[in-house]
């Protein structure tokens, strides 16, 4: 009996944190669902209508800007996850050294995750202006180029641009991860494989990458999701322009939700982030699976 | 004596509901009105500081309404209210960007403002606006849902001294504007001919409504229907080439213009290095602050004559009423008292040429005496602004067309070289056309 009423007092305390995460995970996920069923159209009368699947309709088959967001958006999370990826691994095997400043260097390299989204957006403009960023600067002292880039304004330089300040942004935290995967590899196995004549590049493609593929799996997983949703960085470097160059998913949700005033059809796009970040996952863990089986092979 | 024992669970059940009542705000026992008042244009540290003793001076003047003021980003403004639609917490009365209270008229969150506009009608006030489409802007299915109450110009600022040396008469027109610019331009110097933001920013289609209206295009007709691509096509097409020319064809702006927002071509412009400079009226008081050594040798161009007429842009910024109010009355009285003439000098000192008075009475003041650009632009660009739907009245679809930045993408496509202004122009009209088609 007392066990009963100290376990419903258990729920009750618990319920308010647990209200919380409904509140703010599962009821706007419903919302969004329900939402993206109706007109929603905020300069419209009677923007409860039921619509049915007319956004989702119109966002697959009649309007060539979700396309261009979404091509932006796989090419934009391509470029920072691969990019981040090879710059992490590289210097988590840096870090994995026993070097000196090792300690000083893990922190430094820190820096760009604790540094606030929007404050990073605000360093990288100033970086990359045409007249007075240290870009162009830098690079025309080096002899490197006679005429300023136009790092951001430039259609095909804007995408990269932003993918070199996304992989800044991400490649703190996999370094971390990768670390911490790379000191959990056994030495006696690495030992084992120089005594059996492999040379560093084998020792490290058929043993090292192994032993760190879960690790990689999972932050890759991670860091393709923050890419995908990412806003912030985005639209303060270049508003989605220019002419729509590095325009995404996530700044049509937000323009189409809050300048265009057509919710309905946001939430559409958003569900269907939704569906494509899903299959992103399940894409992952069959990869994952498939390698594990392999790995399993070779035993 | 008997003793109050509680359990563990009664005692916590207690403190939650001790902290809610103390945080629920309570009924104010004076029976004093609090207007909830969202400003979204007069946030910075000095119109704040200019602002809150105006507030307290219609308290001092009206006992029993109390004004709560809360500042509302820029950036924010289109989720805060939306949300707070969807929420059903509006503040009583806001003032904020220019299509705001007809789009929220849409969703039928708006008061009608006719009696205030009739007070101004019969009070002579309204035929003392400085253009009949300040107003005019509001009126939408037979109603006006805001009133003006200040004015943003759209100028072009030069520097006479640059001029002076190299032998131009300031341009009046587009085929001197051109020739002024192109011959200005001075590269091995470090100047720029124009300086002008293309890049995908609300502020550029800012300027390229100039040129457009100037040229005899438009997004509305007289009746409010979307001509952007069909009957104002060609104006539009000639407007967008003759801008965007400047960037791809005579090569006289910054290289990087189709990145620019609007602080880049403004700073460019303070910092000396263009010769003439596309801002907003607030520029006025960046030249004056961050480089005052500059502020003599600048001038503000007279709106110039187009090909078909001589206007520019400036944005009636409204005041409005959210229709459920329970402080209704409150909230008017309030609107009433701070459009009244005269009352605002206070914000406009705290930012010069940033915000100016809707009403001629008010436009020979201490300020514009003492402050030559203003002066300059008080008669060479204040007289020839008008909105984004002229020569129609607003429709909720014009705050759409602003929001997505539909007639910015013309000029930023251009510019960065993705399409040819007729390309542009009709796929603007496209993205424009699917609004009437929801």
């Amino acid at each position: 009996m007392l066990q009963k009423q100290r376990a419903r007092f258990g729920y009750f305390l618990v319920l308010p944190a647990l209200l919380l995460v409904v509140l703010l995970n599962v009821a706007p996920l419903i919302q969004g669902l329900i939402l993206s069923m109706q007109s929603q159209n905020l300069i419209r009368p009677n923007p409860g209508n039921f619509v049915g699947a007319r956004h989702y309709i119109r966002a697959l088959t009649n309007d060539p800007e979700f396309w261009s967001s979404t091509v932006n958006t796989f090419y934009y999370t391509l470029g920072s996850v691969v990019f981040a990826y090879l710059v992490s691994l590289a210097l988590a095997l840096l870090l994995n050294l026993d070097i000196k400043g090792r300690a000083f260097l893990r922190a430094l390299f820190l820096i760009p995750w604790v540094v606030p989204n929007v404050v990073t957006a605000l360093l990288w403009k100033w970086f990359y202006n045409d007249q007075f960023g240290l870009a162009n600067f830098a690079l025309s002292k080096l002899g490197l180029i006679s005429a300023p880039i136009q790092w951001l304004s430039t259609p095909s330089m804007a995408m990269p641009s932003v993918i070199a300040v996304q992989v800044w942004k991400l490649y703190p935290v996999m370094t971390v991860v990768l670390l911490a995967a790379l000191q959990n590899v056994p030495r006696e196995v690495l030992e084992a494989a120089k005594v059996d004549g492999a040379n560093p590049l084998q020792r490290f493609w058929y043993v090292t990458l192994n032993f760190i593929r879960p690790s990689s799996m999972i932050i890759v997983l991670l860091a393709a999701i923050w890419t995908m949703i990412s806003f912030d960085i985005v639209y303060l470097l270049t508003g989605g322009g220019p002419a729509g160059a590095t325009q995404n998913l996530a700044i049509m949700v937000y323009t189409k939700a809050f300048w265009a005033s057509q919710l309905g059809y946001a939430s559409a796009i958003g569900v269907l982030m939704m569906a494509f970040l899903i299959a992103l996952g399940i894409a992952q863990q069959a990869l994952g699976s498939y390698f594990s089986k392999k790995a399993g092979e070779h035993v | 004596m008997s003793s109050i024992k509680l359990t563990r669970r009664e005692s916590i059940l207690l403190t939650l509901g001790g902290m809610f009542a103390l945080g629920t705000n309570g009924v104010n026992a004076q029976g004093q009105s609090t207007l909830t008042f969202w400003s979204v244009r007069l946030n910075t540290p000095e119109l704040q500081a200019a602002l809150l003793p105006i507030l307290a001076q219609f308290e001092a003047e009206n006992p029993g309404i109390k004004v709560s003021n809360e500042p509302v980003s820029g950036n924010l403004v289109y989720p805060k209210f939306q949300a707070a639609v969807q929420g059903q917490q509006m503040p009583d009365v806001a003032e904020a960007y220019s299509y705001h209270p007809l789009q929220f008229a849409a969703l039928d969150q708006m008061a009608e403002m006719d009696d205030v506009v009739a007070d101004w009608e019969s009070s002579g006030r309204l035929a003392d606006v400085v253009n009949e489409f300040a107003y005019k802007k509001f009126f939408w299915n037979d109603h006006y849902w805001g009133v003006p109450y200040n004015l943003d110009p759209r100028a072009i600022y030069y520097r006479k001294d640059i001029l002076e040396q190299k032998g131009i008469a300031p341009p009046t027109d587009w085929e001197s504007f051109q020739a002024a610019v192109i011959a200005a331009h001075d590269p091995a110097n470090d100047i720029s001919g124009l300086a002008f933001p293309a890049g995908n920013f609300h502020i550029t289609q800012h300027f390229f409504m100039g040129f457009m209206f100037q040229a005899g295009g438009s997004i509305l007709n007289d009746k409010g229907e979307l001509v952007f691509g069909t009957e104002a096509r060609d104006a539009n097409i000639q407007a967008l080439t003759y801008l965007t020319d400047f960037a791809t064809k005579h090569k006289v702006t910054p290289e990087g213009v189709g990145g620019w927002d609007t602080p880049d071509a403004e700073t460019y412009f303070t910092q000396g290095r263009a010769a003439f400079g596309m801002g907003r009226g607030a520029l006025i008081g960046q030249i004056q602050r961050e480089n005052p050594t500059m502020f003599e040798k600048v001038g503000v161009l007279e709106t110039l004559q187009g090909p078909k007429a001589k206007l520019t842009a400036g944005f009636y910024n409204p005041m409005f009423v959210w229709k459920f109010s329970p402080q209704l009355d409150a909230a008017k009285t309030f609107v009433r008292w701070f459009t009244e003439p005269g009352r605002l000098q206070p914000l406009y000192a705290a930012n010069p040429g940033g915000l100016w008075p809707i009403f001629k009475s008010e436009f020979d003041s201490e300020l514009t005496r003492s402050n030559p650009l203003m002066g300059e632009m008080l008669t060479k660009v204040i007289p020839f602004t008008t909105d984004f739907a002229y020569p129609g009245t607003g429709i909720p679809e014009m705050g759409v067309i602003d929001g997505e930045k539909m007639f910015a993408a013309p000029v930023n496509e251009v510019v960065v070289g993705t399409k040819t202004p007729e390309q542009a122009i009709d796929d603007a009209h496209k993205k424009m056309a699917q609004l009437w088609e929801e």
